[in-house]
């Protein structure tokens, strides 16, 4: 166990040492500030255009002066406005996350091969399989760093704009963490086989809901749509913590396969 | 107990090529210094590979200290350095050293002192906090070396490991072998510099195309040695008894000097001088350079 965190706080090291992820880190971030300023913009704009229609309607009757029926529409403006806003923070954040998923896990152990650092790691006493794990483990760290990062700027960024957090938001983080980690494992797994790009763009597009529950194959091959708040957000659906514990426990059964694929796979190959 | 076993050891990265190793067999003994030798492509980093569990053979086996090399324990006492090395570049000197020392089960107390006594032993001392990124060919083949001995290993397997180095560096690191000669550590060492192997390895291999064509000592690979006896005075019956063979026979200052150019001429010329009770003052025996050997054993490649 400890050479595994040994290996995982070197994988660390060494992300935090990679220009290009950091790059990808900040550019992650700085879309998903400018979307919600962008969205944000958006709300104000719908909230001048309903005080300019009711001004032009009747001049002496302010916001303030509106009758029930408008209040009300005026309040659902608001309030889609407001989970627009956050539907689509969480839907760049997510897409911005996954990109730094795929690249952290496919590249994991590839660069390593390709540098040939991995020769000197494992002529030491460390087995494949901690040296896997212990790569995984690495990313894991970095990547719930990240989802915490993100659920501070909502915070944030909900504070400063007044918004009413959307209930499905709370569970938005876990879900997205869970999404990157099934992302993560498939593109490790992938990577082993296929270059690093490839292996990243097949693990993208391989389970964006192409199978649902009752398929067999839902239990087996990936499917990221339950973890996507986004869709959620916007149709107000309440996610209890059973539905959440149910996806947590298919992320965990998928990452525990992946996993298991991987070093099946890591165990007889050729690391020259 | 053999430090490195290894029997029938084949290896071919792809059918439609040459093999990279074919069917090797080789033994180190515990606390002999074993020099790896043969042109660019014989198989000697791939023979490494093997060895360190790195690559999966197509046939034959190896056994480090009569464990299969497969077994991850048995690195506790396996000490490597690669050739053209990359290393973690995000350490600094000293954070490399401490890393590979946890690694190695080095228990944490004694990690300062032993990574500061193998900075000092390398010439480290000043780039301790040094980026490794900004180090140079040579210091990161100095560190190199350090993270090799972390952990005080029986078994050092070394590829190329003064490519990078200058003639104090190589110095430097020919005393450091034979000091872990001194103290029973077993070292197997590639390299193509054949005047360093000759100083300090007790027996050599050299392989070409895969196949291992020669392996013993420098006198046991020497065979075609010429051999000179210094006699006092010659019989006219001796003289003429020699001068049928063909051997040189030179005079001076009331000495004879018969030399003979092998083998079998060697031991002719003694029972000779036995048989006519003639005295000789000294045996000189002309052994070959080490070059000389391995030019005579490997083919050359076919000219361009």
């Amino acid at each position: 166990m400890k050479t595994i965190f040994l290996i995982a706080t070197d994988s660390i090291r060494a992300l935090l040492h990679q220009r290009l992820l950091l790059g990808l880190m900040l550019a992650s971030l700085a879309l998903t500030i400018f979307f919600s300023i962008t969205m944000s913009s958006a709300r104000k704009h719908i909230t001048q255009n309903f005080s300019d229609d009711r001004m032009t309607n009747n001049p002496y009757m302010g916001t303030n002066q509106m009758s029930e029926v408008d209040r009300r529409k005026f309040r659902e403006s608001m309030e889609g406005a407001s989970t627009a806003i956050q539907a689509m923070f969480y839907q760049v954040a997510s897409f911005g996350g996954s990109i730094v998923a795929l690249f952290i896990f496919s590249t994991a152990v590839a660069s390593e091969i390709r540098k040939g650092t991995i020769r000197l790691t494992l002529s030491k006493p460390v087995s494949r399989t901690q040296f896997l794990l212990g790569k995984y483990l690495g990313g894991v760290a970095v990547m719930a760093a990240f989802a915490l990062l993100t659920s501070l700027a909502i915070l944030v960024f909900a504070q400063t704009q007044s918004l009413e957090l959307s209930p499905v938001i709370k569970w938005a983080p876990w879900l997205m963490f869970c999404r990157q980690l099934m992302l993560g494992s498939l593109a490790m797994l992938l990577s082993l086989f296929l270059h690093p790009i490839i292996a990243s763009v097949l693990a993208f597009v391989a389970g964006n809901g192409f199978y649902s529950s009752p398929n067999p194959l839902y239990f087996i091959l990936p499917s990221y749509k339950d973890f996507n708040v986004f869709f959620q957000v916007l149709q107000g659906s309440l996610l209890n913590v059973k539905d959440v514990a149910f996806l947590s426990l298919y992320a965990a059964d998928f990452v525990v396969i992946m996993l298991l694929l991987a070093l099946w796979r890591f165990r007889t190959k050729e690391l020259v | 107990m053999s430090a490195i076993r290894i029997e029938n050891l084949s290896k071919t990265y792809d059918i439609r090529t040459t093999p990279a190793v074919r069917r090797l067999n080789l033994e180190v003994k515990e606390g002999e210094i074993f020099g790896f030798l043969g042109p660019n492509g014989a198989g000697k980093t791939s023979t490494i590979h093997l060895l360190l569990n790195l690559i999966r053979p197509t046939g034959g086996a190896a056994w480090l200290f009569d464990r299969p090399v497969g077994e991850t324990e048995i690195h506790r006492r396996l000490g490597y350095l690669p050739e053209s090395i990359n290393l973690h570049d995000y350490y600094r000197g000293r954070g490399l050293l401490n890393f590979y020392a946890a690694l190695c089960g080095v228990p944490p107390d004694a990690r300062p002192a032993r990574v500061a006594e193998l900075l000092k032993l390398l010439n480290l001392e000043d780039a301790a906090e040094k980026r490794v990124s900004k180090y140079s060919k040579g210091m990161v083949q100095r560190i190199g070396f350090a993270q090799a001995l972390l952990h005080d290993p029986n078994l050092l397997i070394l590829d190329e490991p003064t490519a990078s180095l200058d003639p104090v560096g190589r110095k430097e690191f020919r005393d450091i072998l034979l000091e872990l000669k001194q103290r029973g550590k077993t070292v197997f060492i590639s390299s193509h510099i054949l005047s360093e192997v000759e100083t300090v390895c007790d027996r050599v291999a050299i392989l070409q195309n895969g196949e291992l064509k020669r392996m013993g000592t420098l006198q046991e690979l020497s065979s075609g040695r010429s051999t000179r006896f210094v006699v006092k005075g010659l019989p006219a019956p001796l003289m003429e008894a020699l001068a049928t063979t063909a051997v040189q026979v030179t005079l001076a200052q009331g000495q004879a000097t018969i030399s003979c150019p092998d083998e079998p001429l060697r031991q002719t010329v003694e029972q000779l001088l036995r048989q006519h009770g003639v005295e000789i003052v000294r045996t000189e025996t002309e052994t070959q350079s080490l070059e000389e050997i391995f030019f005579a054993t490997i083919t050359p490649p076919p000219k361009l």
